[in-house]
C-alpha cells in the first residue's frame, strides 16, 4: 500500500510539472490583459495534435514537432490576442465568452481534422519504464519533467532579467504607470500571448508523449489550469509549480485509492475547498473577491 | 432610493404607448408560436420546436442571471440536471403527480443552488468556473449514487406527461403547448421583475456595486434571489424535458451542452433583453439541428462557436441590440433595453 501511495505521489509530481506549464501560460495572459483565456487548454491541445501529426506522418520522434507546434500555436495565440483586443465594452464578461467560443471552435476543428479517437505516442523508446529505486516512470515522463523545470527556470530568468520580461511584469502590476515609463502595453500584451503560446506548445507535446489526448482534453486542461491559478494565485512561478503538483498528486492519489472516474471530481473539490476556505490561495496571493 | 424615482419619472410619459406596443408585439409573437399547431407541422418539426423551447427556457434563466445578476454561468447544466432527476425521481419513486413534480423539480434545483451561495462573493471568472465545477460534481454524483439515480445506466421507469381535461400533454402538440406556456410565464415574470424596484436596484448594482451599497441596497441578497430564481427556471425546464423524453442518464442530463447552448442562444439573441434569449434559442437550435448537422455531422458545434465569436465581437447586444438600433420604432421597451446603454 505504501508503495502504491509513493508511486502515486511520484506520478502526480511528474504530471504536475506539465500542468504547471499550462497554468503559467494562463497566468501570463491574465497578468497582461486581466482576462482569463478560456481557450488556453485548446492551444495546448493544438500542440499535442501537431506532435501526433508529425509522429504519424513522418515516423519521427514527437519532440521533432516542437518547431511546428511553436509556429502553429503562437500564430493561433496571436490571432486570439487580436480578437480579444477588439473588445471594448464589458471587457471581463465579453472576453470570457469570446475565448470560450474560440475554445469551442478549436476543439471542433481538431475533432473534424483528427477524429475523436484517443491518441498517444507510439514510440517504444518514450514508453519504456525507467526505475528510480522502487518507483517507476515512463522515460517520456522524466523527459517532460526535466523539460518543464528548465522552461520554468528560463521563464523566471526572462521575467526577472530581460527588458521584455520586466515590461510584462510592469504592465501587469500597473498598466498606467508602465505606459508613462514608455512601455507600449499592446506590444507587451502581444509578447505575453506569444510566450503563453510557446509554453502551451511545449506542454502539449510533452502531454502527448506521456499521456493520452482527445478533443475534449483541451477544455479539461483549461479547467485544470484555472484550478491551479486559484490554488496558487498568479503571483509567482514556484507557487504555480506547487499548486500544479498539488493538483497532480491529488488526481493520482484519487485514481490509486478510489477510482479513475473520480479523478476530475478530486480536482473540483480541491478547487472549491480552497476557493471558499482560503480565497486568497494557498500562498496568499492577490485578492479575488468582488 | 433616488435611483428608482428618477427612472420611473422618466419612463412615465412614454409608458402607456410602450405598454400597448409591447402587448401588441407579445400577441403577435404568441400567434406566431401557435402557428405550427394550426398549420399542422410534422411530428418531427414539432419535436424540434419542443426541444428549441426547452432550450429557450434555459437560455432565459441564464440571461436572467447574466443580465440582472451580472454573473456569467458556465454550469447551468447543474440546475437543469438536478431539476430533471428531482422531478423524475419524485414521480417515479414516490408517485407524485407529474404536473406537481415538475415545479418541485425546480424547487429542488433551487435548494441545490443554495450550495453555490459562497460562490456569489466571487467576481467574474471565479464565479463562472466555480459553477462549472458544481456542474461536474453533480454529474459525477449522479453517476456514483446508483442506488438513487440508477447510475450510468440511467433512469427510465418514470411517468410521462398526463392527460388533463381530455387534453393529452404527452403527445407532441400537447407537450408543445405546455412548454410554450412555461416559457411565456417565465418571460412575463422576468419582465415584471425587470420593471420592478428590484430590477432598478439590480441595474444600479451592475453599474456600481459599491455606490449601490452606499444607498442601502443589499447587493448580495438581491444577487442571491436572482441565482435562486435562475436555478428554479432551469430546473423546471430540465424536469419538463425529462418527462417529455422519458429517459435520463447522467451524461445526458448534466451534459456540457446544457451549459454551452444557453450561452450561445442568449448571446446570439441578446442576453440583455427578455425576448432575445428565447428567439435566439429557437434560431440557434434549429440552425444547429437542421443546417449545421447536415453540413458537418461530427463537429457541427464549430459553426455555433463561430456564430458566438462573431456576435460577441460585432454585436455584443445580440440580435435584439441590432433590431433596437435599426428598427427603433418597432423595438419598443419590451424587446430591448440595449439603446439605453446597458441599463
Amino acid at each position: 500500500m505504501t508503495e502504491l501511495i509513493l508511486q502515486a505521489l511520484f506520478s502526480g509530481v511528474l504530471i504536475g510539472s506539465v500542468y504547471a506549464l499550462v497554468a503559467l501560460g494562463l497566468a501570463l495572459a491574465f497578468g497582461a490583459m486581466r482576462i482569463i483565456n478560456l481557450a488556453h487548454g485548446e492551444l495546448v491541445l493544438l500542440a499535442a495534435y501537431m506532435a501526433y501529426l508529425v509522429e504519424s506522418r513522418t515516423g519521427l520522434d514527437p519532440y521533432f514537432a516542437i518547431p511546428l507546434a511553436l509556429v502553429v500555436v503562437a500564430a493561433a495565440s496571436f490571432v486570439l490576442f487580436l480578437l480579444v483586443d477588439r473588445i471594448k465594452d464589458h471587457r471581463e464578461l465579453n472576453s470570457l465568452i469570446l475565448t470560450f467560443a474560440i475554445g469551442i471552435i478549436l476543439t471542433n476543428a481538431i475533432l473534424l481534422v483528427f477524429a475523436s479517437d484517443v491518441r498517444t505516442t507510439a514510440s517504444p523508446f518514450l514508453q519504456d519504464a525507467v526505475s528510480l529505486g522502487d518507483l517507476f516512470a515512463m522515460r517520456s515522463e522524466i523527459i517532460a519533467f526535466v523539460l518543464s523545470l528548465v522552461l520554468m527556470g528560463a521563464l523566471w530568468w526572462w521575467l526577472k532579467s530581460s527588458w521584455y520580461g520586466r515590461a510584462v511584469r510592469a504592465v501587469s502590476s500597473n498598466r498606467g504607470a508602465a505606459k508613462l515609463m514608455g512601455i507600449n502595453p499592446t506590444r507587451i500584451e502581444t509578447v505575453s500571448f506569444l510566450v503563453a503560446g510557446a509554453l502551451a506548445s511545449f506542454a502539449g507535446v510533452a502531454l502527448y508523449t506521456m499521456s493520452v489526448v482527445q478533443p475534449a482534453t483541451g477544455h479539461a486542461l483549461t479547467v485544470k489550469a484555472f484550478i491551479i491559478t486559484v490554488l496558487a494565485g498568479v503571483g509567482s512561478i514556484p507557487g504555480v509549480f506547487l499548486g500544479a503538483v498539488l493538483l497532480g498528486v491529488t488526481e493520482a492519489l484519487t485514481v490509486t485509492l478510489a477510482s479513475s472516474a473520480l479523478q476530475e471530481l478530486a480536482g473540483m473539490v480541491l478547487f472549491l475547498l480552497v476557493l471558499f476556505l482560503m480565497p486568497n490561495g494557498l500562498f496568499g496571493a492577490r485578492a479575488r473577491r468582488g | 432610493m433616488p435611483v428608482t424615482s428618477n427612472a420611473s419619472a422618466q419612463a412615465a410619459p412614454a409608458a402607456a404607448s410602450q405598454r400597448g406596443r409591447g402587448a401588441l408585439i407579445g400577441a403577435g409573437l404568441l400567434a406566431l408560436a401557435l402557428l405550427p399547431l394550426v398549420a399542422g407541422a410534422s411530428p418531427y418539426m414539432l419535436g424540434l420546436l419542443i426541444s428549441a423551447l426547452i432550450l429557450a427556457g434555459l437560455a432565459l434563466s441564464w440571461a436572467l442571471l447574466g443580465n440582472l445578476g451580472g454573473m456569467v454561468s458556465f454550469g447551468h447544466a447543474a440546475f437543469f440536471g438536478v431539476g430533471a432527476y428531482g422531478s423524475a425521481l419524485l414521480a417515479g419513486k414516490l408517485g407524485v403527480p407529474v404536473l406537481l413534480a415538475i415545479p418541485l423539480g425546480g424547487l429542488i434545483a433551487t435548494v441545490f443552488s443554495l450550495a453555490m451561495l459562497p460562490a456569489l462573493r466571487l467576481s467574474g471568472p471565479y464565479f463562472a468556473l466555480a459553477i462549472l465545477a458544481y456542474a461536474q460534481i453533480f454529474r459525477i454524483l449522479a453517476t456514483e449514487l446508483d442506488w438513487l439515480t440508477g447510475g450510468a445506466a440511467g433512469l427510465q421507469r418514470y411517468p410521462g406527461l398526463p392527460t388533463v381535461l381530455g387534453f393529452n400533454l404527452a403527445d407532441r402538440a400537447g407537450s408543445y403547448v405546455l412548454v410554450l406556456a412555461c416559457v411565456v410565464v417565465f418571460a412575463l415574470v422576468y419582465m415584471a421583475l425587470r420593471r420592478s424596484h428590484v430590477g432598478t436596484a439590480l441595474r444600479a448594482i451592475a453599474d456600481s456595486e459599491d455606490a449601490t451599497r452606499v444607498v442601502g441596497v443589499n447587493a448580495t441578497v438581491l444577487k442571491t434571489w436572482m441565482l435562486l430564481l435562475s436555478a428554479f427556471i432551469a430546473g423546471v425546464f430540465g424536469a419538463l424535458n425529462a418527462h417529455i423524453i422519458g429517459f435520463l442518464e447522467p451524461d445526458y442530463a448534466f451534459s456540457g451542452i446544457w451549459s454551452v447552448m444557453p450561452i450561445i442562444a442568449a448571446v446570439f439573441g441578446g442576453y440583455r433583453s427578455v425576448l432575445g434569449p428565447i428567439f435566439g434559442a429557437v434560431v440557434i437550435y434549429l440552425f444547429d439541428q437542421v443546417i449545421a448537422k447536415s453540413l458537418i455531422p461530427v463537429g457541427h458545434q464549430i459553426l455555433l462557436g463561430i456564430v458566438l465569436a462573431i456576435m460577441v465581437l460585432l454585436a455584443p447586444n445580440g440580435l435584439s441590440g441590432l433590431v433596437a438600433r435599426f428598427l427603433p420604432r418597432l423595438a419598443g421597451r419590451g424587446l430591448s433595453n440595449a439603446e439605453k446603454g446597458h441599463a
